[in-house]
């Protein structure tokens, strides 16, 4: 019974996604409803696990030596497919309104249904090989989504999204080996499951290439560059994906390595941890950097992306179990924000037809909901109180005063200039959306943009909705997460 | 219960009235004057009630609200000023009716805000709805979207966004070493932290700088004496008049609660409350724009105001109780009567704006002359600023004076400095009474120079008249200032406002205490006839003699961020900028560098480029790849030319500038960390 909990919604997408290749659809509309019916389906499934599967793991089948593919369900697997779960029948609404008029529809859907499967697959990953074989799939299987259009920029991306991402894996292939032989099959164990018995040399080389080979995902500096070019992607990809699932995916396997694989104890006061740490405070001030100089929309937030997955990263490798709760609550927090403002750049892209930021002058006098919700969303990136984003900032913070030392301290430091990095490459976009330029507004268009359709415009309610919500209310989800943090 | 009415119903009003004023104009305005009538009302009922309100269930910690007597008063106040700005919107906007809807929903907004601040029971409250006025006001001060007041705007913008972060890292530094971000926790928290006294230093000077961007406090104060004049006049009113306070309501509980025995603070409020307050005057002497000299005037007053809040930390830590209770006093007293008379003095500018005149002096010579109603009403706000005895200002500030002359007794060590202080207090003072007689012989005394040619009737400008609501808010709004000034009214509001005995105790009109407002008003008879009208009039104009070059942006800020901290290697090399081989090194070291992170970056592109010359023998040429600057774009045109687009842009330099300030609180946080 749990374990059948466990494998239907990492198979049902995906088997969902492969059939449709098959079936026969009478218009676009009964193919969506296809597609939505899977994805509710396997939340649903999603949903049920979560509610009474207990913990304890299950084998799918065994390789030789006794390594087998299994899931469990512990509480970062609760959060992060509970997260995607969330989001994921709402992306596909906001994208059935946003592809409604482009080419290869059928193939679009089939992969982006199929890619909630193998996202699930990484969260329910009850060891290190099982995690890595969906990590890798995970790679696969969205790169037809980058390269959607087919033109000669989003080939490129793919290109390029291909060889980070799975040269990245293979960085990674490495710690995933040295996890299996020395660290009781790879299995996660919060703490650590390596109990120091290999050779110290080896332990760190694999942490070292683990940490850069998942966090490649996960845009970490210097193995950034594909998350900016993956924007040529359309923007349900780039907003479900870029912002949210794969990044996370980065993260999350990432906070498995440090918390389940090798442990804080073996990783405190070592000097591979301490460059990861520099590195990581780098990529946090890059991001931002680097984001204020981009002009082009999505292209400015997919910075943002990476500036604020480093956050995430900043808080694990504090080492400390309120750091983790800290940076996971960054995670989801992050995602529902992210997702407004990538919703809103791509219905202001939509209507308007426009990309870069200097055209969007006064799009907030005709698109009113989408600029007040990307407005909102702003703040809560920047960390404003009353907003979802400030209560992962307030957390993060907290948790690196409570640790000390000069890597905490620099690191609340390098996250209060990037929030005030982040006040000037969001707000600039709300400023310009509301008070253009003498000369500058969108008025002598021919057409006045409208505001998108329902399809488009309710997932970016609903999330709106949700980062208020958190602002507001978010002692549940941070009970959860501190209990989280207790080693469950 | 009314007290989360209070805070909560204006921003229900905003919305309703939003919604409103789509369908009807006439709505809009019946309920934006309805609910600050109402929130007059339920501020008078908090005052009566009192007591303690906090609700757990949202947000990170909960909010709370409190109220006592300084608290009370202000809402009250804050009530007042917004009611009688908003009757007078009723007239300001007759005529330019663009973007009203937004307006009125952003007013009713901060004030549930500003609320929000005045009754806050801990910081964390204090901090939400601090930053919510910061956006919410950001829109009175582009309101008129010309160019100058989107200059206003984005510098109120970043300045307020700046504060607000470094005040979140006080916040987070003074909850991690005293447990409590609860007003009435503080004091015993901090004393039993006390061996952590070096991150409690550094916590209390960011929550300073946070709280005093907004107050205008040097040197943060560049927004002020552009944002002020930008926004409509009855938004000015409430910009200098309550939201100023805010700021200083935030420095005043910080260093009431969490600054017991922190000298070196007390002497950094002081030094900053001094140069404000001097700089403030200086600012508004030279001012040949009506509502830029008002602003000025502001920051001088607040100038004033952290004098007062310096002198009553210092005075409290020596164990002078008395200086306390007077220091104490004055600084609230000042609060009251500044925010009382620059709303008697904005909606006499707006006056002026209403009826079609520029805001420069020159232009305005005369022109408030026949309107007996309008001199009456500003003359009582130039006296009460002046601090002419009966009126408002002369009692506050002689408290004020005289926690100075206590701290001289009291402070053995620092009597030289304080000294200086009192010098500096009466010489601006005197500054004070000079630039409010320059502008209001300006207004009111001379005449308009007749061009010499004979205008025909209808183009003359109109002249100044007043609509039946100006002229009520104009003779409402003087009472307080008059009423402020009697020694029964207000010693009976200080005792009210901080609970000290020793105000009630306060002889105003000792000969002692006149000789102090006696020297201010001569200093500044003497400035006004031998220097503004010898040096600062000239041929009947006022001319603008103070030097653009002197301008704090200009001078500071931009060249010293621009030119040395983007790319961070510009700082280094300064010291060698002589020496061009130092200098060239520095360059090629920064290109080098920029070379390794591009090189790194494109790693993996260079792998595919190699790969698909080689093994997949793609021809060269066709459809060029679109990428950003690449490593041979990078070595051909060096980094100047790759880093320009970083280092072009004033905005980007701003940003320089906080993080080079974040890095020196960084480093303030780890030395105090090692102790």
């Amino acid at each position: 019974m749990g374990a059948l909990f466990l494998v239907l919604p990492v198979g049902l997408p995906l088997a969902g996604g492969f059939l449709s290749f098959f079936l026969r659809f009478r218009d676009e509309r009964s193919r969506f409803a296809y597609m939505e019916a899977v994805t509710v389906a396997t939340s649903v499934c999603v949903l049920i696990a979560l509610l009474f599967v207990g913990p304890g793991k299950a084998d799918l089948f065994s390789f030789t030596y006794g390594y087998s593919l299994s899931f469990g369900l512990d509480g970062m697997s609760r959060l992060f497919s509970g997260l995607i779960a969330a989001l994921w029948p709402f992306a596909l609404l906001y994208a059935y309104g946003y592809m409604a008029e482009e080419k290869h529809r059928a193939r679009f859907f089939a992969f982006y249904v199929m890619t909630y499967g193998v996202a699930l697959g990484v969260a329910f990953a009850a060891d290190m090989i099982t995690l890595y074989v969906f990590f890798e799939m995970l790679s696969l299987v969205t790169i037809p989504l980058v390269t959607h259009y087919g033109d000669h920029d989003s080939m490129y991306a793919g290109r390029k999204y291909a060889a980070y991402t799975i040269g990245g894996a293979s960085l990674a292939f490495f710690a995933v080996i040295v996890a299996t032989v020395y660290g009781q099959n790879g299995q996660f164990i919060y703490g650590g499951s390596l109990n120091g018995t290999g050779p110290k040399g080896l332990l760190e080389a694999a942490f070292v290439l683990g940490f850069f080979g998942f966090a490649a995902k996960a845009a970490i500096f210097p193995l950034f560059d594909w998350l900016p070019t993956a924007s040529a992607a359309p923007t349900p990809v780039t907003a479900l994906l870029h912002a949210v699932a794969v990044v996370n995916t980065g993260v999350f396997a990432v906070g498995r390595l440090t918390f389940y694989v090798f442990g804080p104890e073996l990783l405190e006061g070592r000097g591979v941890t301490a460059f990861c740490r520099v590195m990581v405070l780098f990529s946090l001030i890059f991001g931002a950097v680097m984001a204020i100089r981009e002009r082009h929309l999505k292209r400015r937030l997919a910075y943002s992306t990476m500036s604020n997955l480093s956050y995430m990263l900043f808080g694990i490798l504090l080492l400390t179990p309120e750091g983790l709760s800290a940076g996971l609550s960054h995670m989801v927090f992050h995602s529902l924000t992210k997702m407004v403002l990538f919703l809103c750049a791509g219905a202001f892209m939509h209507q308007t037809g426009r990309s870069y930021v200097y055209e969007l002058g006064g799009v907030g006098r005709y698109m009113k909901v989408t600029a007040a919700c990307f407005t909102a969303a702003a703040l809560s990136l920047m960390g404003m109180p009353l907003s979802a984003g400030f209560i992962s900032k307030w957390a993060l913070i907290r948790s690196a005063l409570e640790k000390g030392g000069a890597y905490a301290l620099a690191g609340v430091a390098c996250l209060i200039a990037a929030s005030f990095l982040c006040a000037a490459y969001t707000l600039s976009i709300s400023i310009r959306a509301y008070f253009p330029a003498e000369g500058k507004a969108l008025l002598n268009q021919e057409k006045a943009p409208a505001e998108a359709g329902m399809a488009m415009r309710l997932p970016i309610l609903v999330f709106t909705g949700a980062v208020l919500f958190f602002g507001l209310w978010p002692g549940a989800l941070m009970g959860f997460l501190n209990s989280l943090s207790g080693g469950i | 219960m009314e007290i989360i009415a209070l805070v909560f119903a204006p921003f229900a009003g905003g919305l309703l009235g939003y919604a409103a004023g789509a369908y009807r104009e006439n709505w809009r305005k019946a309920l934006a004057v309805l609910v600050c009538a109402a929130e007059m009302a339920l501020s008078l009922l908090v005052a009566a009630n009192g007591g303690r309100v906090s609700v757990p269930a949202v947000f990170a910690g909960g909010l709370m609200f409190t109220t006592d007597g300084f608290r009370a008063a202000y809402a009250v106040i804050t009530a007042f000023m917004w009611l009688m700005a908003s009757v007078f919107s009723l007239d300001y906007f007759k005529e330019e009716r663009r973007n009203l809807n937004r307006y009125c929903l952003f007013w009713l907004m901060t004030l549930g805000a500003t609320e929000g601040v005045m009754l806050s029971g801990d910081l964390m409250t204090a901090f939400v709805f601090f930053e919510i006025l910061s956006f919410t006001s950001f829109t009175w001060v582009i309101h008129e979207e010309t160019a100058a007041a989107r200059e206003a705007g984005y510098t109120y913008l970043f300045i307020a966004v700046g504060g607000g972060l470094v005040l979140f890292m006080g916040l987070a530094l003074l909850y991690q070493s005293a447990g409590t971000l609860v007003f009435s926790e503080l004091p015993a928290a901090v004393t039993a932290a006390s061996e952590e006294k070096g991150r409690l230093l550094a916590a209390g000077i960011c929550i300073l700088f946070g709280f005093g961007a907004k107050a205008g406090m040097f040197p943060l104060h560049i927004w002020l004496p552009k944002a002020h004049p930008a926004a409509p006049s009855p938004a000015s009113a409430l910009l200098s008049g309550v939201l100023t306070k805010v700021g200083i309501y935030g420095i005043l509980m910080t260093t009431l609660y969490a600054m017991a025995g922190q000298a070196f603070y007390g002497r950094l409020v002081l030094a900053l409350g001094l140069v404000t307050m001097l700089l403030g005057a200086v600012l508004a002497l030279f001012s040949v724009n009506l509502k830029r000299t008002l602003a000025c005037s502001s920051m001088s007053q607040i100038g004033f105001i952290l004098t007062g809040i310096a002198m009553a930390a210092l005075l409290r830590d020596a164990g002078e109780a008395e200086g306390y209770s007077v220091a104490l006093s004055g600084t609230v007293l000042h609060m009251a009567s500044h925010s009382a008379i620059k709303l008697v003095l904005f909606t006499a500018a707006g006056v002026f704006v209403m009826s079609g005149h520029t805001l420069s002096l020159t232009g305005l010579k005369g022109k408030g002359r026949g309107n007996v109603l309008l001199m009456g009403a500003f003359l009582i706000g130039a006296l009460g600023i002046s601090g002419v005895p009966f009126f408002s200002g002369y009692i506050s500030k002689t408290l004020l004076h005289e926690g100075i002359l206590e701290g001289i007794h009291a402070l053995g060590h620092l009597a030289g400095g304080l000294r200086a202080a009192e010098w500096v207090f009466l010489f601006s003072g005197g500054l004070t009474a000079a630039y409010m007689l320059k502008i209001f012989i300006c207004l009111f005394v001379e005449r308009a120079e007749e061009d010499g040619k004979e205008e025909k009737r209808e183009d003359r400008p109109k002249a100044v008249r007043l609509k039946t609501a100006s002229a009520l808010v104009l003779s409402l709004s003087a009472v307080p200032v008059v009423l402020l000034g009697q020694p029964v009214f207000a010693r009976a509001l200080g005792f009210y406002m901080t609970g000290e005995e020793g105000i009630l105790a306060f002889r105003a009109f000792s000969l002692e205490n006149l000789k102090g407002s006696f020297i201010s008003l001569g200093i500044g008879a003497v400035i006004y006839f031998a220097f503004v009208r010898r040096f600062l009039i000239r041929d009947g104009k006022y001319v603008d003699l103070w030097p653009k070059a002197l301008d704090m942006e200009a001078l500071i800020y931009r060249p010293l961020f621009t030119r040395l901290l983007p790319g961070g290697a510009h700082l280094l090399l300064a010291p060698f900028g002589e020496n061009r081989v130092l200098a060239a090194a520095g360059r090629k070291a920064l290109l080098l560098l920029h070379i390794a992170a591009k090189a790194m970056a494109d790693g993996t592109d260079a792998l595919l480029l190699l790969l698909r010359r080689t093994i997949f023998r793609q021809k060269t040429g066709g459809a060029k790849e679109k990428r950003p600057a690449g490593i041979w774009q990078v070595v051909r045109r060096g980094t100047d030319d790759a880093l320009k687009p970083l280092m072009e842009t004033f905005s980007f330099a701003m940003l320089m500038t906080c993080l080079g300030m974040l890095a020196i609180l960084g480093s303030l946080v780890i030395l105090s960390a090692g102790r």
